[in-house]
């Protein structure tokens, strides 16, 4: 059974800084498992945020092709790529990136509504993902009364909520402190093996290597190992 | 959804939201109130002139020009039949003659000016003057406004000599009382004006039965010899100094609306500048950029329904206690617009509407220019809050 999910052929991408031209990824090749538990490791620059970004679909290559299954991504609409998003796609930011005037439960339906699902039809599966993050007791809050622990699991129950087939996790524990950072790291773990959605980390937190099965060092926007 | 999100996102910015709706709505008062109180100001105005000088219309002596007092006695005639037989109701005879006025011992150049004591058709404050019965010999009664009276100062039960030229060229003189001092509200017929009864006017100048024009309440067809002249060509004037002020007011409109329009651009702006992460993230769940563009622009559609609906809360009852009260302007008495009196709006429901509508479109339009941005927004800009710089 062909169980790959996301495919990189000789992706290379460029910025422009000024006038200068900064080469963050080169002639990168790369396979992604469903349900596989990764990380690309790597010091600031080195392109992790990058891959994320274009594995999303928040961003497109300058040159070589990205699959999602078969579905070569740079070949997609605008319109087409949020769908991808919407469907596929679960964010966990650095910074949570929660919708400030929305409590914790509206964060999280978000982005079953947006999928087209009714209220009433979803709102058990929310109140179950939130019970699961533990944070019933928070369900009423907005993001401004939680700790960033806290912050950090609601982010990570709206992006699971969807039941997505990949979660795209940047630096999801650099804000966090060592204690929220283990419990943050193990609750995805076992999400993980729970919900079969493979889970890639950008990270340069040595914690998390001990949780996860593969680990992809990039140097200067190269896969310097794979392990 | 895009509803639900939007009214969200709304009314739980809190202050932010509040000072716009506040901003915009106090806006909205201050243009209703700016246009009724101009319409109520021309309108008071324009009553006065009708009420006290120009009634329906004036049917002019031939050759008579109010503008050329030198020639006013080579063009006075004899009231035709079809004017006199009018009630007294329709019209107004008056005769115009040049006159000096020697108050205080100054010489004061004065329109003469006498009007049939029967006629109800102008309002003027000649009540004293028309019950006086006592004969012209010794002195004769006049009335006169109180801006005359404040020039000259002159009061009632006052006594000075006025001279005139008879209908044979000939000066005469004779001494005037002063029966009454009357609020006359328009100019045109207070400043340099003396009234007199038209009977002794006649009488005085030896011109029986003559006018130099006939108001009256409507046009009663063309009369051999007599130019009539319509209220829009007697307030000409005027009516240019409306137009000239409505223009006026257009252009304090359009101002006080593009500060609206600006403040809720730069609201907007700031919204979207400070949204920048929220933006990315709807982006990064899945929301096409166009329903961003169709969620922001609905906040500030809210935002100016809110407007409009605090702007009716807050301004009706404002407007409806103004309406009672009024605008206190006996300031004006120096000025020479025919009003001195209290200014009432006047609310124009058609003006007040039309005027909403294209506040509510403005509104709209000033809240979805900015927004346009986010179509072209790259998310993982949007991310980092560096989208817009």
């Amino acid at each position: 059974m062909n169980n790959k999910l996301i495919s990189f052929h000789e992706v290379s991408k460029i910025f422009k800084v000024g006038d200068e031209n900064f080469t963050a990824l080169r002639d990168i090749n790369l396979e992604i498992k469903t349900g596989s538990f990764m990380s690309f490791v790597g010091p600031s620059g080195s392109g992790k945020t990058t891959l994320l970004n274009l594995i999303g679909g928040l961003d497109v290559p300058t040159s070589g092709d990205i699959f999602f299954k078969d579905i070569k991504l740079s070949s997609l609409s605008r319109n087409m790529m949020a769908k991808y998003r919407r469907e596929n796609i679960g964010f966990i930011f650095q910074t949570y990136n929660l919708l400030p005037v929305y409590s914790v439960y509206e964060n999280i339906l978000l982005p079953l509504l947006l999928n087209g699902l009714k209220e009433n039809t979803v709102r058990e599966r929310v109140i179950d993902i939130v019970s699961k993050v533990g944070l019933l007791d928070q369900i009423k809050k907005k993001p401004s009364q939680l700790s960033g622990g806290q912050c950090q699991r609601v982010a990570i129950a709206r992006a699971l909520v969807k039941d997505p087939l990949l979660i795209l996790a940047d630096e999801p524990t650099a804000n966090l402190d060592s204690k929220n950072s283990l419990q943050i790291l193990e609750l995805m773990k076992e999400l993980n093996q729970q919900y079969k959605a493979a889970v890639v980390f950008s990270t340069h937190d040595e914690k998390v290597t001990r949780y996860i099965d593969r680990e992809i060092g990039l140097e200067d926007g190269k896969i310097i190992f794979d392990k | 959804m895009n509803w639900d999100i939007a009214k969200k996102n709304f009314f739980r910015q809190g202050l932010r939201a509040s000072l716009n709706v506040f901003v915009t709505a106090f806006s909205i008062i201050a243009l209703i109130f700016m246009l009724s109180l101009l319409n109520g100001f021309q309108a008071q105005a324009t009553r006065n002139v009708v009420n006290t000088d120009v009634g329906g219309g004036h049917y002019i002596a031939p050759g008579f020009d109010i503008l050329s007092p030198t020639e006013w006695e080579d063009h006075t005639v004899k009231i035709p039949k079809s004017l006199s037989q009018l009630d007294d109701k329709d019209k107004a005879e008056v005769l115009v003659q040049q006159g000096q006025l020697y108050p205080n011992r100054r010489l004061y150049p004065v329109q003469i000016r006498g009007i049939s004591m029967n006629q109800s058709l102008l309002k003027l404050p000649l009540d004293n003057l028309f019950n006086f019965q006592k004969p012209i010999e010794d002195l004769i009664p006049a009335v006169i406004g109180a801006k005359m009276a404040k020039k000259t100062h002159l009061n009632k039960g006052d006594i000075l000599t006025l001279k005139w030229r008879d209908k044979s060229g000939a000066v005469d003189a004779k001494d005037i009382l002063i029966i009454d001092v009357g609020d006359m509200l328009n100019p045109r017929v207070d400043d340099g004006v003396v009234w007199l009864r038209l009977d002794h006017l006649r009488f005085l100048t030896d011109r029986a039965e003559e006018v130099s024009w006939v108001a009256v309440r409507n046009y009663v067809g063309p009369i051999l010899g007599f130019e009539y002249q319509s209220v829009e060509l007697l307030m000409a004037d005027l009516l240019s100094l409306w137009r000239q002020d409505r223009i006026n007011s257009k252009i304090l409109w359009a101002i006080l609306m593009v500060l609206v329009c600006i403040s809720v651009f730069n609201t907007q702006i700031l919204n979207i500048f400070k949204r920048q992460k929220e933006i990315g993230t709807l982006m990064a769940l899945g929301m096409e950029p166009k329903r961003i563009v169709r969620i922001f622009t609905l906040e500030g559609g809210l935002a100016a329904f809110w407007a409009l609906f605090v702007a009716i809360l807050l301004g009706l009852p404002f407007f409806i206690w103004f309406h009672s009260v009024g605008f206190d302007v006996s300031h004006l008495s120096e000025s020479t617009l025919p009003i001195r009196e209290t200014i009432y709006p006047d609310y124009q429901p058609l003006e007040i509407i039309y005027s909403l509508v294209i506040v509510f479109v403005l509104i709209v339009t000033a809240a979805w220019l900015p927004v346009k941005k986010i179509t072209k927004m790259n998310p993982t800009m949007a991310l980092r809050g560096r989208a817009i710089k």
